[in-house]
């Protein structure tokens, strides 16, 4: 059993956001015990003395101690501590991070701890940075001035209020002796920088959208709450089991092979970019690099899915599929994932397209799944939605997973890939070094601006794909393949390629013949009895072609017509300029070519012997 | 007239809700005590009375069709400074229940938290309740009969701040602040007893604010050897005077 990448899910679960709070609010109160707690310490100002200051190194010392970790551990925790706002830094207000010197910290009073269930409001924003203006007689920062200018201009329907409130906080504030007063300042200032933060740094309260519920509050015990409980425990009886030696054999197996592919567990090269700022990791990692790191080439043979999740390894894939001549697997499977994940307007006609690219008789660039799959899929064409593609899709997904995929990794192409993928340096940065990375941190590029490259690269993949290359089922009996058993060849069909090409356009569609019959052998009938809407250019030198021999047709019919292939392409390109697609192992030649379907008779090999030594002008 | 009761009313309103704010933010820290619950709950009381009869009177004035359009434009300003101080003060108060029950004075060791603020309250609710001295008459059960107080009051502010909504329809987006940006500046800050010498916060700012203090000691300074040196020079000249006069 293999473990599935869960990336996708869309299940709107409700992860406890911020279950953390709830912890280090009883670590806090721990730490302020008297005999067990931290030690504390006086702060000396110039006028007073303000008790209940901590040192840096007290802070790590306690936290190694309670939790028996080791010092980078403590420390980490005690970044943690500090960046979420329990604690906060006397010197240095800005920059959140503990330190392992003497340098002062104080808890923070538990209005201002943060929480989730309380949100932070503009308006009380807004009385701080008037209080502020107040404090510094009109000189704010740089980024209070421009919040403050903001928020003027946003809440100016409340700005009466807020200038009265904060005149009136700011006198209810001197009432209080100097020392309280200093140390209130104190708080609200380090509130305001983690709720605020100033440019360049990130605020750890940051967590995103708001969920409906709050996870961590008590539900009330309603009949709904209950009823909800009744159906997850019958849910879970009914859940088919899995052996816990095989369920725990495969999560091993996982943890193992990707043990040093994970970031979190394993040094990243050339370095973590979250831990250095440094951004050379993003960048070698970019979804169309030319050149693909080895770790990541690595990957790409893990699983069939790895490989085809990643855009660089699909591309490789679609590389080594074009000169296999069986892109149209890919592509069909990239056109099912489009569909799938695509707006719901766009479905109609994506798989109308899909199906006129892929599955209709005579298609471009026609697949070759079951019988019984394409009916379940023509039948299911009709009333489209975003999983009728299903079936087909997953066949083709097994069919590339069976089949090429184990021949990609023996190819000249993914061999080459493998010698010419990178293994950077690893970084080395020294303390100055790793501020200076922080400084120049700068914003990614923004996601509109990516997803139009995204769309102008499938835009220029769509026109590039090879017209010329065409399959040799390009008129196929659509049970030719392996698969189904059918073997009867009615001679209705065995017209020449050219006329199911010049039919592509007009093909019926299911989707708008919503009356005929679903079976595919209908449509057949339909498709031979159409042939009067054909090129009758084409048809002419096309009829009376019926001969005993199929090999005999065909050589027959390239000795009649060898010599005029080019009017054959004339006539094809205008109207079939969908006529694109890759066909499996044959070499490009000319349209008639592949016009019968072989015998059941003839070896495929011996088939495509004769294909080749005709083939060759 | 019924503005400038209005006003004064809502004045009073906004000192309390100040005072209101400062003290539950100094709940659960080591400042908190008996008497800082006292004085919440006196706090609390008096904001509520204060905010029922601004209601009322603010809903009659409101509600009178016969007004006219700048004295509406006034009173829906004047209602808009009423629900914002309405909001903080529900805010507020629901904080304080909450805080309130985290920590307890009733227990036999107490864990509040060493925020480095020791000193009391007294005089932040001195003023809210506008008296000079404050007198602590409560027992020691207050934490946990204070808090169920809370709780029904709590919902008697909800209750009265959606009443509010339903029957006044005042849009507070559409009204225009009088005051512009930076008013708070203009006002006459100087009353307090530190407005010479303001102290540092912390080391970190020591440079500026030690800078402004001293300059005015400074100043002061120079003013008093100034007197001193006049008094001097005129006691000089009298002694002069009465000695060439003898």
């Amino acid at each position: 059993m293999t473990i599935r990448n869960t990336l996708r899910d869309h299940g709107q679960r409700y992860r406890p956001r911020m279950a953390c709070l709830k912890k280090t609010e009883k670590v806090l109160l721990e730490m302020q015990d008297p005999k067990t707690g931290v030690r504390s310490q006086p702060q000396r100002l110039v006028i007073t003395t303000i008790p209940h200051a901590i040192t840096g190194e007290d802070i790590i010392a306690w936290l190694a101690d309670r939790f028996q970790v080791d010092t980078q551990e403590a420390r980490t925790f005690g970044s943690m501590l500090v960046a979420l706002g329990y604690i906060y830094p006397l010197q240095d207000h800005k920059r959140l991070v503990i330190k392992p010197d003497v340098s002062l910290y104080r808890f923070q009073t538990p209005y201002f701890w943060p929480t989730q269930q309380w949100p932070v409001e503009d308006t009380d924003y807004a009385i701080y940075l008037a209080k502020r203006n107040i404090r510094k007689k009109g000189i704010l920062e740089l980024h209070e001035q421009e919040h403050y200018n903001r928020l003027h201009k946003w809440m100016n329907h409340k700005w009466d209020f807020i200038v009265m409130q904060a005149k009136e906080q700011y006198r209810a504030a001197k009432e209080r002796k100097k020392p309280d007063r200093v140390v209130f300042d104190c708080q609200e200032r380090a509130y305001w920088v983690v709720h605020r933060p100033p440019p360049g740094t990130v605020s750890a309260m940051d967590y995103g959208l708001d969920r409906l519920t709050d996870p961590n509050s008590d539900e009330a015990k309603t009949p709904d709450f209950y009823e909800r409980i009744m159906i997850f425990t019958q849910q879970s009886i009914m859940r088919p089991r899995v052996k816990s030696s095989v369920s725990i054999g495969a999560l091993v197996k996982y943890c193992g092979t990707y043990n040093n592919h994970d970031p979190f567990l394993f040094k990243c090269l050339p370095s973590n970019p979250w831990l250095t700022d440094d951004v050379t990791y993003w960048n070698l990692n970019m979804p169309c690099v030319e050149i693909p790191t080895k770790m990541r080439v690595e990957r790409w043979t893990f699983s069939f899915a790895e490989l085809l999740s990643d855009p660089r390894g699909r591309d490789d894939f679609r590389l080594f599929l074009k000169k296999e001549f069986s892109g149209e697997n890919l592509a069909f499977w990239e056109g099912c994932e489009d569909l799938k994940w695509g707006e719901a307007a766009t479905i109609k006609e994506k798989a109308e397209h899909i199906y006129k690219t892929f599955l209709a008789r005579g298609a471009p660039r026609w697949i070759n799944i079951d019988g019984k799959t394409m009916e379940v899929t023509v039948k299911g064409l009709k009333h489209p939605h975003r999983y009728v593609l299903d079936p087909a899709q997953t066949h083709i997904y097994m069919l590339m997973k069976k089949d090429s995929y184990g021949r990609y990794q023996k190819s000249p192409v993914f061999k080459d890939t493998v010698k010419k993928a990178i293994c950077p340096e690893e970084h080395n940065f020294s303390v100055a070094q790793l501020e200076q990375n922080a400084k120049k941190r700068r914003p990614s590029l923004s996601p509109i601006i990516l997803r139009q490259m995204e769309k102008e690269q499938r835009a220029k993949m769509a026109a590039n794909v090879d017209i010329t290359q065409l399959c040799r089922f390009t008129t196929p009996i659509p049970h030719l393949a392996v698969y189904s058993g059918i073997t009867d060849f009615p001679t209705a069909t065995t017209s020449p390629s050219l006329t199911f090409l010049a039919h592509t356009p007009a093909c019926p569609s299911p989707i708008s013949v919503a009356l005929d019959s679903t079976s595919a052998s209908e449509r057949r009938v339909e498709a031979g009895g159409g042939e009067g809407e054909g090129n009758p250019a084409a048809r002419a030198p096309v009829c009376g072609n019926v001969s005993k021999s199929r090999m005999a047709l065909s050589l027959r019919r390239l000795l009649k017509r060898g010599c005029t292939p080019a009017t054959m392409f004339a006539s094809l390109s205008p109207k079939c300029h969908s006529a694109a697609g890759t066909s499996s192992r044959i070499q490009p030649i000319s349209p008639d070519q592949p016009s019968q379907p072989p015998p059941r008779r003839i070896g495929k090999l011996k088939w495509i012997f004769l294909q080749s030594a005709v083939s060759t002008p | 007239m019924g503005k400038d009761e209005c006003k004064t009313m809502l004045d009073a309103l906004n000192k309390v809700t100040a005072c209101y704010r400062h003290l539950v933010i100094a709940l659960g820290s080591t400042s908190d005590s008996q008497n800082l619950r006292e004085e919440l709950k006196k706090t609390r009381k008096k904001a509520q009375e204060l905010a029922v009869a601004n209601r009322t009177k603010l809903t009659s004035l409101l509600k009178d069709k016969t007004i006219s359009k700048d004295d509406r434009a006034e009173y829906e300003r004047l209602w808009v400074l009423f629900s914002s101080s309405m909001d903080l003060l529900e805010v507020d108060m629901k904080r304080s229940l909450e805080i309130g029950q985290d920590f307890p004075l009733k227990v036999p060791t107490r864990h509040l938290i060493q925020t480095g603020m020791t000193g009391s309250t007294t005089t932040v609710a001195a003023r809210a309740m506008s008296v000079q001295n404050m007198k602590y008459e409560a027992d020691s059960t207050i934490d946990t009969v204070d808090l169920r107080d809370l709780q029904s009051e709590i919902t008697q502010v909800s209750q009265m701040m959606e009443e509010m909504e339903m029957k006044v329809q005042v849009a507070p987006w559409a009204v225009e602040a009088k005051q512009e940006a930076g008013a708070e500046l203009k006002s006459n800050m100087s009353v307090g007893n530190s407005s010479v010498g303001v102290i540092s916060i912390c080391e970190e700012e020591p440079k500026e604010e030690e800078g402004g203090g001293s300059r005015d000691a400074g100043i002061a300074s120079v003013c008093a050897v100034l007197v001193f040196i006049v008094i001097i020079a005129v006691a000089g000249v009298l002694g002069y005077l009465v000695i060439n006069m003898s």
